[in-house]
């Protein structure tokens, strides 16, 4: 117990007691800088753009979160409030809230930096936390709020935090219950009515697998295939035994395409083998086909990340296939294809690194809802 | 001299900023101060007490202990219990006065509470404590007056003793640095002031928010509430500073006359205009920067019952050319969410709506801020391309950071009203006549309040306010600032 209340505080900086003790510390070192800096020629510029609340209840998760941040201050120059909760409440730890800051180098440069709060709560601190985070935004700067774990629904904090939020970031790799997760962030969604964006960093791992799909439609000869899609199958990651099974991305790609290209749900979702997933759809037409969405073990991929992409039309007697397999490896995406089992055409592009502070990186220079994504959501939501 | 010399003001803010004062040898050559209360107390007590206080509330620490003693040696403590304290008192002030050569140049600063003001002047005028030769000036604190009536019979008082030129009406706001630099920004610079009217305004917003409750003020405070503490003076001097004319000097005068104007035609709020530009709120239990926190009922020396507001939100317009059609948002109050001061003029979006709507989802209305605490400064904010392919806009801000500009610490405020009244320059005080028109404002809202059946809404300690106080504003299509 003793050892998991201590704070590293060469990592998050000196403890300092309350907001206004917070902004005083950070005007002192940030002097301490500029006139630094001034000694040396150079000018030291406090570049803000935005409010980023980080909410973790894991050590763990807050560092790594953090790390990722300052990889991005060149990017993003931000004032980063880390706010890193007990889970749930705990009776022998008295609810409280302490606060340590500091300034760390963004990216190894010394004349850009970026601001680093951590509000550590202590024992049941749910009602308490907004009202100290709150303060100690930047006036006028849009607010994200990165919720590393899967978010509840509604109360406090986070209803609090969602109050002054612009967009709301989540990652669903990692949902242990997609089925009951999913569904919430959709409610969330619903909810925001334009007063926040909300998105996932799942779906920004989508956007190169949505853009080479999409791409073999502006084909003029292959467009028409798309209106007579007879089945889909998609392959998500999962480790050597099959245990962990994640299989939020895939899911989403299914929502996208459904929300797209207006499929509906057609009798009940089925299981599949080894903890895939079947979906029996009706197409725009009506004409009724089958989507599967399947675990496979592949080497060098994260849990849960789409693996490949097969998309089968049917039209005038041919049978045309649009293949997308990471090939010849992981960082690589080929797309291929197939006219009645004749390969037409391939081709090999990089796919963009899926690093956590390159996904943070897209998702911070967009502030306004997303609306691909909600509709995507909302279509598998309805399917499942 | 100062009444009340040790009284609360006296000790964390007077005697701090003289002694500031002291070290940066802004202070006279021959120079003593004189403090008076009505318990007894000798001059080496009084000056130890001062010493801790000084100690304690100073801006400027540690302590420079020769300073200290010079200043001290010059520090006195006259008894006034009743009317021959004053007889003594006024002995005491010819004697300092012949040895130290002030030629009775006398400042006289009424630090006490209010209802001790009239009997003091009086004292002063009866005891004849101002010199023959030399010159007198009164500083008087907040609130002056509790209503239009009560200021003017106050003003009265004074004038039987001072002329209105020699009665500073403090008001420590216009002390501070940020506010006197919106008069600089204002008519020291050319670009702005051409589109600071109707034109370019779309609408001004002014917040003096506070996360403090009551604390030991619950005797004053409920009995003056939100609207006399900060709006009467403090939100109406901000108000008349950013929408007046240009003075043709930068002289008490002019500058004065300018902001009386402004305030002259403030639209008043009296009738049915209450309900829909008045609101006001009272805060309930919640939470402050992690802490659980008390309801104003439940304060000490609060009544259980209490009707005094804590919040108040208006919505007022300037009747002039320059304003015409601009509303200007003011809201105040105490257990908010955070401490802020600041003025943010809010400009009308560009006439034509060149990019899309979804590359400019990101992008707010240009907006300029006059930041007055904490963290001083100018903030611009403007609409900027995102570095991406095609076109992204998302609104950004430029900042002036007082403290990292000039790397010096600013004077408290009560150091520069202080050097101001001692060089007789009342540009920063507060005029009879501007005094009048915040009373005029005020109590038309106030005696509506106390008239209506039903007590202030309760918000959340913690929170910005009732929820009257968003519909105000959102009611025009408009919002508050995230401060």
């Amino acid at each position: 117990m003793a050892q998991s209340l201590a704070v590293d505080t060469t990592f998050w900086g000196a403890r300092v007691l309350g907001v206004a003790a917070v902004e005083r510390e950070l005007t002192r070192l940030r002097r301490a800088l500029v006139a630094h800096a001034r000694e040396q020629g150079l000018a030291a510029a406090r570049a803000s753009v935005l409010n980023l609340i980080v909410y973790a209840e894991r050590e763990v998760h807050a560092r790594r979160a953090a790390k990722s941040i300052s990889e991005l201050a060149l990017r993003h120059p931000s004032r980063a409030i880390v706010v890193l909760a007990d889970r749930g409440a705990r009776e022998d730890v008295e609810a409280r809230i302490e606060m340590h800051c500091h300034l760390p180098a963004a990216d190894g440069a010394t004349q850009i930096y970026y601001e680093q709060i951590l509000v550590r709560a202590r024992g049941d601190s749910r009602q308490r936390v907004a009202s100290a985070v709150i303060p100690l935004l930047v006036p006028d700067l849009p607010v994200f709020l990165w919720w590393t774990g899967a978010p509840p629904v509604g109360g406090p904090p986070f209803g609090d935090l969602l109050g002054v939020t612009d967009r709301l970031i989540v990652d669903s790799s990692d949902f242990a219950r997609p089925d009951l997760a999913l569904p919430s962030i959709a409610r969330i969604c619903s909810q925001a009515r334009g007063l926040f964006g909300v998105t996932d960093l799942n779906w920004t791992r989508l956007t190169p697998w949505r853009e080479i799909v999409t791409s073999f439609f502006d084909v003029p000869a292959w467009r028409p295939f798309l209106d007579s899609v007879s089945g889909v199958r998609v392959g998500f990651a999962v480790d050597m035994d099959g245990r962990d099974i994640h299989p939020s991305q895939a899911l989403l790609f299914i929502g996208w395409l459904a929300s797209r290209l207006g499929w509906r749900p057609q009798g009940a979702l089925a299981p599949s083998e080894a903890g895939g997933l079947l979906f029996g759809i009706a197409r725009g037409d009506g004409t009724p086909m089958m989507v599967r969405v399947r675990p496979r073990f592949e080497r060098g991929l994260e849990e849960g990340d789409v693996s490949g992409i097969r998309l089968q039309a049917q039209r005038e007697g041919r049978l045309a296939e649009f293949v997308v397999k990471r090939q010849p490896d992981p960082r690589h995406q080929t797309s291929t294809v197939l006219m009645n089992g004749e390969k037409r055409w391939e081709r090999t592009v990089p796919l963009p690194s899926p690093a956590i502070v390159e996904l943070i990186g897209e998702e911070l220079a967009i502030l306004g809802s997303d609306r691909t994504y909600e509709e995507a959501l909302a279509a598998l939501v309805r399917m499942s | 001299m100062i009444f009340g010399g040790s009284g609360d003001l006296a000790q964390r803010k007077l005697i701090p900023a003289l002694y500031n004062l002291a070290l940066q040898r802004l202070l006279p050559a021959a120079f003593c101060v004189v403090g008076t209360a009505r318990r007894p107390l000798t001059d080496a007590a009084y000056r130890e007490e001062l010493r801790m206080a000084v100690a304690q509330h100073s801006r400027t620490k540690p302590l420079n202990e020769e300073v200290w003693r010079s200043f001290a040696e010059n520090l006195h403590f006259a008894a006034t219990p009743d009317e021959r304290g004053y007889g003594k008192l006024r002995e005491m002030l010819d004697r300092l006065d012949q040895t130290l050569g002030t030629h009775a140049n006398r400042l006289f600063y009424l630090a006490t509470p209010p209802p001790a003001y009239a009997s003091i002047v009086r004292a002063i005028g009866d005891h004849r404590l101002r010199g023959d030769t030399g010159w007198a000036r009164v500083v008087i604190e907040k609130p002056f007056g509790h209503d239009r009536e009560s200021a003017r019979e106050l003003t009265e008082i004074l004038h039987t003793v001072f002329r209105e030129d020699e009665v500073f009406r403090i008001d420590h706001y216009l002390g501070k640095e940020t506010v006197q630099n919106i008069l600089v920004m204002r008519f020291a610079n050319g670009i702005f002031e051409p589109i600071w009217n109707r034109q370019y305004v779309d609408h001004v917003q002014i917040t003096v928010a506070e996360t403090i409750g009551v604390e030991e003020r619950a005797g004053y405070y409920e009995q003056a509430g939100a609207m006399r503490d900060i709006v009467q003076n403090h939100l109406l001097q901000l108000l008349a500073l950013v929408a007046m004319e240009p003075p043709a000097a930068f002289d008490d005068k002019a500058v004065r006359d300018e902001k009386v104007k402004v305030l002259r035609v403030l639209r008043p709020i009296t009738g049915d205009l209450v309900a829909t530009n008045a609101v006001r709120g009272q805060y309930g239990r919640g939470f402050i920067e992690g802490v659980a926190v008390n309801a104003y009922r439940e304060e000490p020396g609060v009544a259980r019952d209490s009707r005094t507001e804590t919040n108040v939100a208006l919505k007022c317009w300037v009747d002039n050319w320059r304003w015409e059609g601009t509303p200007f948002y003011m809201r105040t109050g105490k257990r908010l969410p955070k401490r802020s001061t600041e003025i943010a003029i809010g400009f009308r979006a560009a006439p034509h709506q060149l990019f899309s709507r979804e590359a400019s989802e990101g992008l707010e209305p240009n907006a300029l801020v006059l930041r007055i605490q904490p963290n001083e400064g100018v903030s611009l904010k403007f609409g900027a391309k995102v570095p991406v392919q095609g076109i992204r806009i998302r609104s950004v801000n430029m900042d002036f950071d007082y403290g990292a500009s000039f790397m010096v610490e600013a004077p408290d405020a009560y150091e520069t009203l202080i050097l101001d009244a001692l060089r007789g320059d009342a540009t920063l005080f507060t005029r009879r006549d501007e005094v009048d028109q915040q009373w005029a404002f005020v109590d038309p809202i106030i005696d509506a309040w106390a008239a209506a059946p039903a007590a202030p809404p309760i918000y959340e300690a913690g929170t910005w306010g009732p929820i009257e106080a968003d519909l105000l504003i959102e009611r025009d299509g408009r919002e508050w600032r995230k401060a």
